[in-house]
Order: structure tokens, then sequence, then C-alpha cells
């Protein structure tokens, strides 16, 4: 239930940004950059120390035994990790920050569309929550979006960066996933644009 | 004919009972303690804390055997045994089941007379090299000097692995550990090759361990998990599920964490596990909420395998090929129905 009335007003919210034709030619799809981070810092450019990940969060190649694919992105939130199927029974492996608990969803979709260092635009909510966001952030090191986007489907749902790498290895955004700068660099010229993309959750009790 | 054989079964059984007893859930009620075979320490599987108390991969396993039999995990009695007084002591009836990083093989099966429960780790012969490097793959080793130690396994497996796969080796072998991460942590080899457990435990002793990482590639096989004798079907099955309910909690999503929520569960499979649904404990000679005890007592595999070695434990060893085979890797436990 929870996840089906995220999505609609996710949704929602996209529609009315389309509907509204308020964005640009520079700014794709904005309305779709929507549901975002709640304590977001927009602005704030972190150190190279701060984007340093613990090692378990490094990008790494591993051992992961699956029926996919090589190229397939595949997500485990509850590992806080994105494998990207090589073959051969290994993967890259990336750490990630995922949605907060009750923003979590799982399913399959396929990369719609990449963009590198990505506008931002809060939604009307965020603004109401958060008044002090800017209405509109052009991309760059102080962007919440981070260094690139691969957009999910025709969701609201993204795997992008991020100016807050502490925050990988949490549970924070609305959904998205995020990687610090230099990996989701390194995701965004390993696939193009119509990779599988297999999200999953620990399972329900 | 038939006289003859039924005479000899029941010589050999006589032997059999004569020498050990076979009714070993039994006598561990009786005597009020598990009876588990560890190390002699090693870190992160079965070593002693600086309080005294075991800890460890290893341990958890007698633990969870304990919290299954007595509803508390506290009443294990830990025989520390070196590698030859394992399986004797084990044999002899010194312990009841033995828990100590030793590889399931068809000699120690076959010969030995006994029976490993599960394998509730896959090691093997692994790789380590600076990250700097910027290898993913064991097939781009090509060309490397790569140090072992002398007079081990690992050094014919990796000449062999080499030679297989066409790539030129400069092989340096040293007498011992110490002499093996001196040469490698001072440049002398670009590739440290042993074990992947012992890779881990290794690297701890660099001078700069997180500059250097552990290749996933695994080249020789290396199953370690409990032991039993033979002679007591019921037994081995005790601890064969005991170790069945880590896996079968983990996949299911049932941890310490979401323990009460499962007792509250209507998903089948999930009330039979808890034991709301079904008679599955009593089966085993066990309660029906055997492995709601285990997993209140040590967690689920993933906590048990995370908390002592795991990743953000001091070893920090990488799930890899003992994640769940649902989740990238071949941990698989047979249901519980």
């Amino acid at each position: 239930m929870m996840r089906q009335s995220v999505l609609a007003v996710a949704f929602g919210l996209s529609a009315l940004f389309a509907a509204s034709g308020a964005m640009a030619q520079t700014r794709p799809q904005a309305g779709l950059n929507s549901v975002m981070e709640i304590d977001e810092k927009p602005g704030y450019v972190p150190s190279d120390d701060e984007s340093q990940l613990d090692p378990a969060f490094r990008r790494q190649p591993v051992y992961f035994r699956t029926t996919e694919a090589p190229g397939t992105i595949v997500i485990h939130t509850n590992e806080r990790f994105l494998y990207l199927v090589q073959g051969d029974n290994r993967a890259l492996r990336y750490g990630i920050g995922v949605g907060r608990e009750g923003f979590q969803w799982s399913g399959l979709q396929k990369v719609s569309r990449k963009a590198e260092w990505p506008d931002w635009t809060p939604p009307p909510e965020m603004i109401q929550r958060q008044p002090y966001l800017p209405r509109f952030m052009a991309g760059g090191p102080g962007n919440p979006m981070g260094a690139a986007a691969l957009y999910l489907g025709q969701t609201v749902y993204r795997i992008h960066g991020t100016n807050m790498p502490n925050t990988i290895g949490m549970a924070v955004s609305s959904g998205c996933f995020r990687l610090v700068n230099a990996d989701v660099a390194d995701l965004f010229q390993r696939v193009p644009v119509g990779t599988k993309v297999i999200i999953r959750q620990a399972p329900e009790l | 004919m038939n006289i003859v054989k039924i005479a000899l079964a029941a010589a050999g059984l006589a032997c059999v009972v004569g020498t050990v007893q076979a009714d070993t859930l039994a006598d561990v009620k009786a005597r009020g303690t598990l009876k588990c075979g560890v190390s002699q320490g090693l870190a992160g599987f079965s070593a002693p804390d600086d309080k005294g108390q075991w800890q460890g991969f290893d341990v958890d396993l007698c633990r969870a055997v304990a919290a299954a039999i007595f509803d508390d995990a506290s009443k294990v009695t830990y025989v520390p045994l070196n590698a030859d007084a394992r399986f004797p002591a084990l044999a002899k009836g010194e312990i009841d089941v033995l828990s100590r990083n030793s590889t399931w093989t068809l000699q120690r099966e076959a010969e030995l007379k006994l029976l490993f429960a599960a394998v509730s780790y896959y090691d093997g012969q692994g790789f380590m090299l600076p990250a700097a490097k910027n290898i993913e793959s064991s097939l781009e080793l090509g060309g490397s000097k790569v140090c072992t130690q002398s007079g081990t396994t690992s050094a014919l497996n990796v000449k062999d692995y080499f030679r297989q796969n066409n790539m030129q080796l400069e092989l340096v072998e040293l007498p011992n550990i110490d002499e093996l991460v001196k040469a490698y942590d001072s440049g002398t080899c670009n590739v440290l090759t042993t074990d992947v457990s012992q890779l881990y435990a290794l690297r701890l002793k660099l001078s700069k361990p997180a500059d250097h990482i552990v290749l996933p590639d695994v080249i020789s096989k290396e199953p370690l998990g409990p032991v039993v004798r033979q002679g007591d079907d019921a037994w081995l099955n005790i601890v064969k599920w005991s170790y069945y309910a880590l896996l079968n909690a983990e996949e299911l999503g049932i941890s310490t964490a979401t323990l009460d929520q499962a007792l509250k569960s209507e998903k089948p499979n999930v009330k039979r596990f808890v034991g709301t649904e079904g008679t599955y404990g009593e089966q085993l000679g066990l309660t029906k909420d055997w492995a709601v005890r285990i997993v209140r007592s040590v967690g689920n595999y993933g906590e048990v395998f995370e908390r002592n070695i795991g990743a953000n434990s001091k070893l920090g060893i990488p799930r890899g090929i003992n994640q769940l085979w649902s989740a990238g890797g071949i941990q698989y436990a047979p249901p519980i129905r």
C-alpha cells in the first residue's frame, strides 16, 4: 500500500511538471527530479577525504552468481550494493544509499536516459518542507544529483551521484539509488541506455 | 546366509555401541552441556576473547546447536584441538561435534568414519594484490611475481592454474607466514596466494591493509563445515538442520531484529520455521521453537557471518561465494517442511 501510494504521488508530480511545460530543453524531464531527499545540502561540495568510502562500499569486483546477462544491473537494497553483472560468476559491486523504509520498492526497469551533471528541481512538496531549498539548481559539484544520473524507465526514480558521500550505505533518499560521484561516473561510462535494471528487496515476513 | 549377515550386522553394531554412545542427544541432555571441538585460536572463526569467552563463526555453530537443545547458547564446553587431534577426539567421543575450519574430503568421511553435516563456509585459494594495479580477474595475472608458502598445496595449485591458462608465472616460495607477509609488503612480489580466509587475515598484518584487495576468483575447493561421528543419524540431523535453520532464517528475512514479527507472520514458510505451524522441531527430537531459539541466540547466517568475519568485522571477508544462492552465492539450504 505504502509503496503504491508513494509511486502514485511521484507519478502525479511528474505528470504535473510535464503538463506545466516548465521544462527547458537544457533541463530535460526536470520534474522527474522531484522525489528527492529530505535533508539535502545543495551547494555543499564534499572533500576528497569524505568521498573515500569504507572499503566494503568501494567499487570492487566480487563473486556474483546469476542467470542475468552480463551488463545487467542488479540492486540489492537491503545489502546497500549495486551489482553490474560481468559474466563468469562475477560482478562489479558499488556501495549505494537507498530509499528510506517505506520508500523502498522492487521490480524490473530499464535505463531510459542518461545525463551527466544533471540539473535539479526540487518538487513543491519538498520546497514546502525545506523552504530554503533552491527552486532550480544547475548541475555541478554542489548539486545533490551528483556527477551523473541514469533514469529508470518512466518512473521518477534514478541511479545518481551525490554531494553527500557519507550517506552511502544508508537508507536516506526518497527511493533513488545514490553512488559517490566517482562511482556513478564510472557506471555511466559502462552502461548504455536500455540496460536492464533489477531491484531486489529483503523478503517480507 | 541371512542369519550370517544378521549376525555380522549385530556384531558390527555391538562394536559401534561398545566404543561410542549412539544416542548423542540423550548424552548431551544428561550432561547438560554440548562438547564442541574448536581450533586453538583462529581469529574470526574460533578464538577466546580477552575475557576468555570463545567467539567466532565456528563457535556460533556450537552455540546454535546448544540453543536448539537447551534454549541456552552458553551450555557449550569448548575443547580446543590442534589439526592432528581433532578427528581422533571426535571418533573417540571426547566431543559431540567438531566445528573447527575443517575441509570436507572423501578420506575424512570414508576412512575416518566421520560425516560432514554441511558446508558452513566455502573457502578456496585466491589472490591478494595492490588495489592500484586495477586488476579485476585472476586471468589478468600473467607475468606476475607471486609469493606463496613453500611446501603447501597452494604452491602446486598456482603453478597448475597459470599453466592451464597460458600465463607466465614467477613463483617466490617463502618458508613461513611471517616471511611471506614481509616479502609481499616490501614489494618483493606483487601478488600473494593462499586460501581466501587466510588472505584476509594476512592483509591485517600489512602496513596499509586498505590498499590491497583480494580477487573474487577461487582456484581450489576447501569446503569447511561441522563434523560428527558416523552411527548416529538423528544427531547428524540435529547438527545439519541447526545449520540449515541459520540459512533458512536469512533467506526468509528472519533475523534477531525481525524475530518477533516472524512469530506473528501468516506466511506458511515463516510459520513452519518459527513453529506456529507443523511439528518440525519435534520430528528432530527437539521442541517446536527450536529454530526460534537458534535465531534468538546467534542470529541468522548473515548475522553470524557479518559479526565474526564479515566486511565490517576485523577480518573484512566479503560474503562472495558464501552469499545465499538467491543473492549471488552458493549457500543453499533444503526447506523446512
